[in-house]
């Protein structure tokens, strides 16, 4: 004959209801610990996905370029100094030359969502008594916009530049003091000085760009660079930012030729940053479940402790050892039950309060998988608590017990 | 007549790990069916003990347990549990309720235990035996808001609930006045002689004992008296050359 799990629950609602201000005060307490860990948990997430999207939402999220890299240093005279020019944003690379093949086989990939030929090189640009070292960045504008969105971060003149007239960024116009419709002088490796027209500026919130960012046609720039119908990299854009490190993995043992580097590789020290915040928030989490559970245990087992007498004589009238430890179990099932889902409610409303007390725009990121995590390590950790307390109770003789009594 | 329900051979029982402390020392038993047995003995004269074996709450060191047909050695834990809910009936000196639950619930927990619920036969019989120890009119209330000797009586009214064929009692009346003691003694005198269940009563009260069917004396772990008191009656208390037996 087996006990009933029937009578197992309602001795352990009984034990509940006794005491209704301990039950309330104990799912209080984990639902304090749980809502903590929702707020910290959509918090972090939500700020690491604004980060995220900060760095490679109008960044390519992997750049191919060729294997071998070539060398575009040179020494300029400017001004009557030798100066050694080398860019440093951008490795300069061996052209790529088949590259509409290239961009066809990327392109059938489901996983990408866009493909950008660039034709990249550096120069000079003089205006008046001003230099500055600028990015000379060839592409389609047209399909620069699905990753850069370049036609609408216009701010002055002309969306799209046509023939030997660019696009500047605004710190570079505001270093030339240059404004749309005005020429200016690009002098290039070994090339004569060549007057163009700034056709219109944008601002595409990044300083880096804004200020060395010279954007042409793509054939313009080959031209210029004297590269044919080359390009120096196709920078690529993904579906899942998170899945860009695989998919250029994935391509790389496919196009030995050529070198892909995600954008994790670009930014090892953010994400760095990123998991070292992950993991101070995952320890955090950890003692306040701790807490939780010590919390818990330490309740049932003094309120175990309290039953022994009724214990002791539900054992001589014949329930069995297993018997009460579950009916002390389903009671930290209960308690953890109620107090997540309290919590979580709890949780979710701290973060609206916070979005509302911090008035800035915030995301707040709660993945499904977080909340799984959260609730089924609380339920958990609340279960195992009341197993210690339970076994100990479990155990007691009833001789003992009601002979003490 | 013959009719054996209980029945110990050479049981015995020490405590202790390492310092053995024999407290039983080869107990012989037989306890017909329908029997109304008082046990006395001084404390420490190992009646407690005695008791918690034959109510199957505890092993014997040695020797053997045999309650209606069943060798309590032969048992698991888990089936001297089953055998306890289903045999034996407990009431003790403390009543023991379960302050969480009602008195009717009260009642019913012996049965709930293993079936969780109770179908209606086996409600009218919970209110029937409320009923019989005077507390229907209390069953719907909280277990510890009736008073001691009320709990008392539901605790007797809870240990008939799964028709037991013993029922070990230690010490019932022990908290009890002595109006409410002569009430639940008459209570269990007229189970016994109802349902024909077989009593085994530890009592420190001289006249309870006196006024049941079978005396057992115990003292150092052994039964040094065994009467019949129905084919020979203790003198009256008041009669000043009764034997000392129950001294």
């Amino acid at each position: 004959m087996k006990n009933s799990l029937a009578f197992e629950f309602s001795l352990a609602r009984r034990f509940l209801e006794e005491n209704k201000l301990q039950t309330l005060l104990i799912v209080l307490g984990i639902a304090i610990g749980v809502a903590v860990m929702v707020f910290l948990t959509a918090l972090i997430d939500g700020l690491q996905a604004d980060l995220i999207q900060k760095t490679v939402g109008k960044a390519p999220h992997i750049v191919v370029t060729s294997a071998e890299a070539g060398s575009q240093e040179a020494v300029k005279s400017v001004d009557g100094h030798k100066v050694l020019m080398i860019d440093t944003t951008q490795k300069d690379q061996r052209p790529i030359g088949e590259y509409h093949t290239l961009v066809n086989a990327i392109w059938a990939d489901q996983r990408i969502r866009a493909v950008l030929p660039v034709v990249d090189g550096s120069g000079l640009i003089r205006r008046g008594q001003v230099t500055r070292g600028v990015l000379l960045r060839g592409f389609d504008l047209d399909q620069a916009d699905r990753i850069y969105d370049i036609s609408n971060s216009v701010i002055e003149g002309n969306r799209k530049p046509i023939n030997n007239s660019v696009l500047i960024g605004k710190d570079l116009a505001v270093d030339l003091g240059v404004s749309a419709g005005d020429p200016i002088l690009l002098e290039l490796p070994g090339q004569d000085p060549l007057a163009l027209m700034v056709d219109g500026i944008f601002d595409l919130g990044v300083s880096a760009i804004n200020q060395r960012w010279l954007v042409m046609d793509q054939r313009q720039a080959a031209a210029l660079l004297g590269i044919g119908d080359q390009v120096t990299s196709l920078e690529l854009q993904v579906q899942d930012v998170f899945l860009s490190e695989q998919i250029a993995r994935a391509w790389s043992s496919k196009l030995p030729n050529y070198q892909l580097e995600s954008w994790q590789e670009t930014n090892a020290q953010l994400l760095t940053a990123l998991k070292s915040q992950s993991s101070s928030s995952y320890t955090i989490q950890f003692f306040v479940l701790l807490a939780v559970i010590l919390g818990v245990a330490s309740v049932l087992a003094i309120n175990a402790v309290q039953k022994s007498k009724q214990i002791g004589i539900l054992k001589a009238m014949g329930i069995r050892t297993n018997s009460v430890a579950r009916a002390f179990m389903i009671q930290g099932v209960v308690l953890g039950l109620m107090g997540s889902i309290s919590g979580f409610g709890l949780g979710i409303f701290l973060t609206k309060i916070f979005i509302l007390l911090a008035g800035q725009q915030l995301t707040l990121l709660l993945k499904p998988l977080s909340v799984v995590v959260i609730l089924g390590s609380t339920m958990l950790s609340a279960t195992l608590s009341a197993y210690l307390p339970a076994r100990r109770v479990s155990q007691l003789n009833p001789i003992e017990v009601i002979r003490n009594g | 007549m013959d009719n054996v329900l209980l029945k110990t051979i050479n049981t015995t029982k020490e405590f202790g790990q390492e310092i053995k402390s024999p407290v039983l020392f080869g107990i012989n038993l037989e306890i017909q069916a329908g029997e109304f047995v008082s046990m006395i003995g001084s404390s420490g004269s190992g009646k407690s003990t005695l008791l918690n074996i034959l109510g199957a709450l505890d092993r014997p060191t040695t020797g053997e347990v045999i309650i209606d047909g069943t060798n309590l050695g032969h048992l698991s834990d888990d089936q001297l549990a089953y055998f306890r809910n289903r045999t034996i009936g407990f009431i003790f000196q403390s009543h023991f309720l379960l302050p969480q639950f009602t008195v009717l619930e009260n009642v019913l927990i012996p049965y709930l235990i293993y079936a969780g619920k109770a179908p209606t036969e086996i409600k009218a019989r919970a209110l029937d035996l409320l009923d019989r120890v005077g507390l229907i009119h209390r069953k719907d209330n909280r277990a510890n808001a009736i008073s001691g000797g009320e709990q008392q009586r539901v605790a007797i009214a809870r240990s008939l609930i799964n028709h037991p064929r013993i029922i070990l009692a230690d010490e019932p009346t022990g908290n009890l006045d002595s109006k409410n003691t002569q009430k639940v003694f008459e209570m269990l005198k007229s189970i016994n002689r109802d349902y024909q269940t077989t009593f085994i009563m530890v009592t420190h009260d001289h006249a309870l004992a006196a006024s049941c069917d079978r005396l057992l004396k115990l003292k150092d772990g052994l039964i040094i008296e065994d009467l019949d008191l129905l084919k020979q009656p203790l003198p009256k208390e008041e009669d000043r050359c009764a034997p000392s037996i129950l001294e």
